[in-house]
């Protein structure tokens, strides 16, 4: 098996390779390196949104928890259809201000939009945590994997650098475009791995199909039920929840998490940079709510009772029948984590030489200065994965696993973005602090350093059985809504005014259909992964309005999540194409000013500073653009600014 | 002209981009299942390999179709090679292999071959109708290469 999957993952690297040459030919402007042109083809950010998604659950993790739990944790995959009406409704509106606005990036999106340095560093900072940590917990998971398959003839370091490499060179060759050409057809084959591999081991290999053969679970693990709506547990590490983990409660906060992934910097890009169309809309309704969701929530289970014991055993089976179907099982392995790692890394050292680089440090470098200083941030990020693999990952697991809450503390700031012009400034800094707080120290994370320097806790991670994105998120959202009812009408609602006035010129449906949403999804949430969701335990085996008992062979609460499957597909539906969000429409007219204007000169500590290192003499030299006058429009800008009247917060324009 | 074109190329790069999406996990599925059926000695492996194929050639006429393109002069010459190396190594199989392996093979794989000429006979008739399709095999018409011969009344017709 060892031959087959080198081959196999080295044709993977081929194919990322071609296209990077091929993108790189191409004679476009340099600076299209950073953002495809800002004109990715509708399709491939199609095909990747799903395979966000399940990379955000992770395609072992997600089996392994499965074959650990039964169908209570196959539920967390019902939170696709919330991720897609998440992606489907932030993209649409941060694609079109990124058009009405100039805006490249998504923190300059939040931080213009705020006028807030410190939303721009928190975004910068959650590019690292997904680039660095999160991905390097992937790479070293998937490198362990293939160390596993191929009995220690490849050792996990080694699959690291190999991996890292193999990335890096199709990034640093062909940019945004050609990873997310590459990405695409990673995504196509995820898809078909998944159902390919079950129907596949289902045929060849002795044994009944799941349901008839359940999951080999713990005693006191209900894999056909869910354990309750909450319960009064400490904590991971604490002590044992009854029947399982995965509450209701559990559930619900789980699959909100997978929101994070659509609050990722990288993930926000990409839907920025995509190109006009209906990508958005069919991306999420068929292939993530109907495609991604319905293979997690069908063939997993199906899948994970063949594999109690992780993947390396179902392929070493499948492998001592037909060898290559062996690989196809660890390639499925490997690849759902190699995807989001590609994505992310390069994601992330994009947008953070963006940001951070050509804002900040060097803003006047040349479309081929830019080409060349993307081309070394990934050089470099990718190095530094490899490192973080390679000889940190428990470091690595640690921090990866705040990644994705943490980033759904973004939420609020996102949402008055995108639609509550009274979400100010100081609630979503108060909320994103609060919120992170509590993120921290609900994971292994805060845990692990307080208890290790001072005393321990009495809570472990997920008390009472809320995911720390849960818990993160309920403190965050309310002191959101408090301080923006204190600063309603502070002197920055003007600014946000003028924004949503632009946006609402370009409107995705009527406000009728929009209050008809809002109750449909909290009906569907409240029953699919809600509260209501236990009802699902037995509705359909022992049903409430007959004593009769029905023998339908499969588990009650399966049926329940096809159902309600079914229904999150009509949601996204509802979402993307009747209200709207699914389609983005050509922007014309005049692009509006947002915050400050950029500045063609960097801040004065940091020219001070780089002069120091380059010239020790101090002297800059004659035309050099830190030698020009500062050129900052305030009276422009103050010429606009409104005039407050005290007391009655009604603005004007001067 | 359109060779410098970087729009133009830009959306070949993206056609190509969604074709190769398609065929290349294809091919991959394909593989196994003609592996698995090398093994297991069952016909109906061969023909979900067969029929993985035929699936990835509609889903390329359809992003033809969405798309408003046809199939590049690449991917006709690629697709004809391959179509014609697989049929010349099937009948070196059968000529040079033991009795049992061609009476194994002989029948699930001529058929399969056999099934993707009349896909793509088929397709061909539906999208051009059955004069332009034969039209596409009349290499005769189209041997001589002068400038002149193309004008309608020395006989082009391309």
């Amino acid at each position: 098996m060892t031959f087959l999957l080198v081959i196999t993952l080295g044709l993977l690297f081929v194919y990322a390779l071609y296209f990077a040459a091929q993108t790189a030919r191409i004679g476009t402007n340099p600076k299209d390196f950073l953002d495809g042109g800002m004109a990715l083809p509708g399709w491939s950010v199609m095909f990747i949104l799903p395979a966000i998604g399940v990379a955000a659950l992770g395609v072992e993790r997600h089996l392994l928890l499965v074959s650990r739990y039964g169908l209570q944790a196959s539920h967390v995959a019902v939170g696709l259809i919330t991720m897609a009406v998440a992606a489907v409704m932030f993209w649409n509106r941060l694609w079109l201000a990124a058009r009405l606005a100039g805006l490249n990036t998504p923190g300059e999106a939040i931080g213009r939009y705020y006028d807030s340095i410190a939303l721009r560093v928190i975004m910068m900072g959650l590019c690292v945590l997904f680039a660095l940590p999160y991905s390097a917990n992937l790479l070293s998971q998937a490198a362990l994997l293939v160390q596993q398959a191929t009995d220690g003839t490849i050792p996990r370091e080694m699959a690291v650098w190999v991996f890292a490499l193999s990335m890096a060179i199709p990034a640093i060759i062909g940019g945004w475009r050609a990873i997310v050409l590459a990405l695409a057809m990673e995504a196509v084959l995820i898809a078909i791995l998944i159902p390919g591999i079950m129907l596949f081991g289902e045929i060849v290999l002795p044994g009944d199909i799941f349901p008839a053969q359940p999951m080999r679970v713990d005693d006191g693990i209900f894999w056909d039920r869910i354990p309750g709506v909450l319960q009064g547990y400490a904590g991971v590490g604490k002590n044992v929840p009854t029947g399982g983990i995965f509450t209701t409660v559990a559930i619900s906060s789980t699959a909100i998490s997978l929101v994070g992934i659509v609050l990722s910097p990288a993930t926000l890009y990409l839907g920025q940079t995509a190109r006009k169309g209906h990508a958005f809309g069919i991306g999420a309704v068929w292939l993530t709510g109907g495609l991604a969701a319905g293979l997690l929530l069908i063939a997993v289970p199906v899948l994970a009772a063949r594999m109690p014991t992780g993947l390396v055993s179902h392929a070493g089976a499948l492998a001592a029948i037909v060898p290559l179907a062996g690989v196809s099982v660890i390639l499925l392995g490997v690849m759902g984590g190699l995807f989001a790692i590609s994505f992310f890394v390069a994601g992330g050292a994009l947008l953070l030489f963006r940001e951070l680089i050509h804002t900040y440090l060097l803003p006047n470098l040349t479309d081929r200065g830019q080409r060349l200083g993307a081309r070394i941030s990934l050089g470099l990020g990718f190095f530094l994965l490899g490192l973080m693999a390679a000889f940190m990952p428990f470091v690595s697991a640690v921090f990866a696993s705040v990644a994705l809450p943490l980033a759904l503390q973004l939420l609020p700031a996102m949402v008055g973005f995108a639609f509550m012009r009274w979400i100010s400034r100081g609630a979503v800094l108060a909320g994103i602090a609060l919120g992170s707080l509590l993120v921290v120290f609900t994971e292994p994370l805060g845990l692990i350093i307080f208890e290790g320097l001072f005393v321990n806790l009495p809570w472990g991670r997920w008390p009472l059985t809320i995911h720390s994105a849960g818990w993160g998120l309920a403190i965050n959202l309310l002191i959101v809504f408090l301080s923006s009812v204190a600063t309603l009408k502070g002197p920055d609602m003007y600014q946000r005014s003028r924004f949503h006035r632009a946006m609402k010129a370009h409107p995705p449906a009527s406000v009728a259909r929009s209050g008809l949403l809002w109750g449909l999804a909290i009906l569907w949430g409240f029953l699919a992964y809600g509260p209501g969701a236990v009802l699902g335990n037995f509705f359909f085996s022992d049903p409430i309005f007959t004593e009769l008992q029905s023998v339908m062979g499969v588990p009650s609460l399966w049926v329940w999540q096809m159902l309600f499957w079914l229904f999150g597909v009509v949601l996204v539906w509802w979402v993307s194409h009747s209200v709207g969000f699914g389609r983005t429409h050509e922007v014309t007219g005049k692009p509006m000013r947002l915050g400050m204007p950029r500045s063609m000169r960097s801040p004065d500590w940091i020219s001070s500073g780089l002069s120091r290192v380059l010239n020790r003499s101090g002297n800059v030299p004659a035309g050099h653009p830190d030698k020009a006058p500062v050129r900052v429009l305030l009276p422009d800008l103050e010429s606009k600014q409104p005039d407050v009247k005290p007391g009655r917060g009604k603005t004007r324009v001067g | 002209m359109t060779e410098h074109d970087p729009s133009g190329q830009l959306e070949r790069l993206s056609r190509h981009g969604l074709v190769m999406a398609i065929w290349a996990p294809t091919v991959f599925v394909a593989a196994i299942l003609f592996h698995a059926g090398y093994i297991y000695e069952t016909n109906w492996w061969f023909a979900a390999a067969f029929g993985s194929l035929i699936v990835a050639f509609c889903a390329h006429i359809i992003v033809n179709v969405v798309l408003k393109t046809g199939f590049t002069a690449g991917e006709i010459a690629l697709g004809s090679a391959i179509l014609v190396g697989l049929t010349l190594a099937y009948l070196i199989t059968i000529l040079t292999v033991s009795d049992i392996l061609v009476d194994r093979l002989t029948v699930p794989i001529g058929l399969g071959l056999g099934t993707l000429v009349v896909v793509v006979v088929i397709s061909m008739v539906i999208s051009f109708g059955p004069r332009r399709a034969f039209e596409k095999f009349d290499v005769i018409r189209d041997n001589n290469l002068r400038a002149a011969s193309r004008l309608p009344h020395r006989g082009g017709r391309r």
